[in-house]
């Protein structure tokens, strides 16, 4: 059985509440969109997700993340000492306070630099496996949306998000597939690879996609897909 | 013992370094002082309200326009000679990155070289060794010069920070800096976040336990704006809660807006940890 439905979140730490603080209720809105779209993997019998992450590696349900590093040593889950990275660490966050948290899961981290042939393979083998499967796609548009980006405004950001946006709305995996790596560098795009791996991974399925948040509040660019 | 220029400055002695920027884009003066006769008022007027150094920056530290080494040379050089001559003992630090600035500046008569981007330039520690100059070394976890932090995540940013301002303390001296003039600085916002810069200025006490004198940057920074909800404008209360802390758990060097509410406030505090006399105690003692 192939991928039964794949959600896409964006993983600013500024999701989490108490790494906020007073800031939280600006993010009100993306939280409960991407807490509705992760609700909907509940009808998956196994829960895997993919975000950016340093090394090839695969987490199992014990993983611990943890706040700790961006301020907010109050907020973990997972038994296990806390080594997801951000990207996976949002994605098990969000995933804890839904019906899908009761499911078997899997984290898998994907270099950000992983060529775009490979991480469409790995989607492809994901979908090949014997599992009814929810994805968890983890993934940020580009921090150069605005002159108070984080890293500074680039001319092509936004047209590079509008793409993005457009291309999961429309489940258009051509267009993933085709994104370049280079170019997303330099406008630091964290989802890139893991887009990728959602588009090999959405080809023998006949699931549709709707975004239901696309927005660059902080200058980062955010969205929220859900393929079912 | 520190030692910048002629002034020594001893364990319990807080020293106060006066801002004057002499760009015209920095985030709180907004080139107030570009011109060169306002910088020099901005200097006699540190001075006259207790400033022990004045601080001379010739570019933004955050993100904007390019400036050059020739451009950061016009702004600065001439200037750090003038003030020499205008005012012979007060200690002129000059905040750059690049070894090309810092020789000149020393040879102008510059007295500490204040390196905000810790390090960014390989050569900076020789250039400070050669002209005998202090050195401030500072954290900036990994970023470039002039860049903003996106997600700065450590394990324990005062462990980080205590690794990193050592390690370039230690090369420093290694290179030839004075042992009696470097100093480190957490460098608060530098790469890192409001939760980050609180935790610093929370532990600071940490960081003055490595026995190198420490420098701290506070002043009207955007984590007291964030932890207050307060514009650049209206942070100067926060800035001397922040700054007053940092003194008790043991920073020697202000880097300062407002001098006179530093200085103020250092000499207070002074009294509290018992290294100065009240200035007068009449009170029920008659």
């Amino acid at each position: 059985m192939p991928v039964v439905a794949a959600t896409v979140c964006p993983h600013p730490p500024l999701l989490v509440p108490e790494v906020a603080s007073g800031a939280a209720p600006e993010l009100d809105d993306l939280r409960a969109a991407c807490l509705a779209a992760v609700e909907s993997l509940a009808t998956a019998d196994h829960i895997l997700l993919i975000g950016a992450g340093t090394d090839p590696r695969t987490f199992d349900a014990s993983a611990g993340g943890s706040f700790g590093a961006y301020g907010a040593p109050s907020v973990r889950f997972g038994s296990g000492p806390p080594v997801l990275p951000l990207s996976l660490a949002i994605g098990g966050w969000l995933l804890e306070q839904t019906k899908a948290a009761q499911l078997p899961r899997t984290y898998r981290a994907v270099p950000a630099d992983t060529v775009p042939e490979m991480c469409v393979q790995l989607g492809r083998e994901i979908a090949d496996g014997n599992d009814r499967v929810g994805l968890l796609v983890m993934g940020d548009g580009s921090a150069r949306r605005s002159e108070h980006s984080p890293v500074h405004l680039h001319p092509r950001a936004e047209i590079f998000d509008a793409t993005v946006a457009n291309a999961l709305h429309h489940r258009d995996l051509d267009v993933l597939k085709a994104l370049d790596p280079d170019l997303v560098a330099e406008l630091q795009a964290a989802g890139r690879a893991p887009w990728q791996v959602l588009a090999g991974a959405l080809e023998g399925t006949s699931l549709s996609g709707d975004l239901t948040y696309e927005a660059a509040p902080y200058g980062v660019g955010y969205f929220v897909a859900s393929f079912t | 013992m520190l030692r910048l220029g002629s002034r020594s400055f001893g364990p319990g002695e807080f020293a106060v370094m006066a801002i004057v920027n002499r760009t015209p884009d920095s985030f709180f003066d907004r080139g107030a002082t570009y011109a060169t006769d306002a910088a020099f008022a901005a200097i006699d007027k540190a001075v006259a309200e207790g400033a022990d150094l004045v601080d001379i920056g010739g570019v933004k530290a955050g993100y904007g326009e390019p400036v050059s080494e020739t451009e950061e040379l016009r702004r600065t050089v001439d200037f750090v000679a003038a003030i020499r001559a205008r005012h012979p003992d007060l200690v002129i630090s000059v905040d750059t990155y690049r070894s090309g600035v810092a020789r000149q500046v020393a040879q102008a008569g510059a007295d500490l070289i204040n390196d905000t981007w810790a390090g960014a330039d390989p050569d900076l520690v020789n250039a400070a060794a050669e002209s005998g100059t202090g050195l401030v070394c500072s954290h900036v976890g990994g970023l470039s010069p002039r860049t903003d932090p996106h997600r700065m995540a450590y394990d324990d940013v005062v462990a980080d920070v205590i690794r990193t301002t050592t390690a370039l303390a230690d090369r420093a001296l290694a290179a030839g800096v004075r042992p009696d003039g470097i100093l480190i600085d957490p460098t608060h916002d530098f790469g890192k976040n409001t939760l980050q810069s609180l935790e610093l200025t929370r532990r600071l006490d940490e960081l003055a336990a490595t026995g190198w004198p420490v420098l701290v940057a506070v002043s009207n920074k955007d984590f007291i704006g964030e932890t207050l909800d307060l514009p650049p404008g209206q942070r100067g209360n926060g800035t001397l809660a922040a700054l007053s802390v940092s003194a008790w758990l043991g920073a020697r060097v202000f880097r300062v807006h407002d001098v006179p509410a530093a200085r103020q406030a250092l000499d207070f505090i002074a009294v509290l940890r018992g290294t100065a006399q009240p200035a007068g105690t009449r009170r029920s003692l008659a």
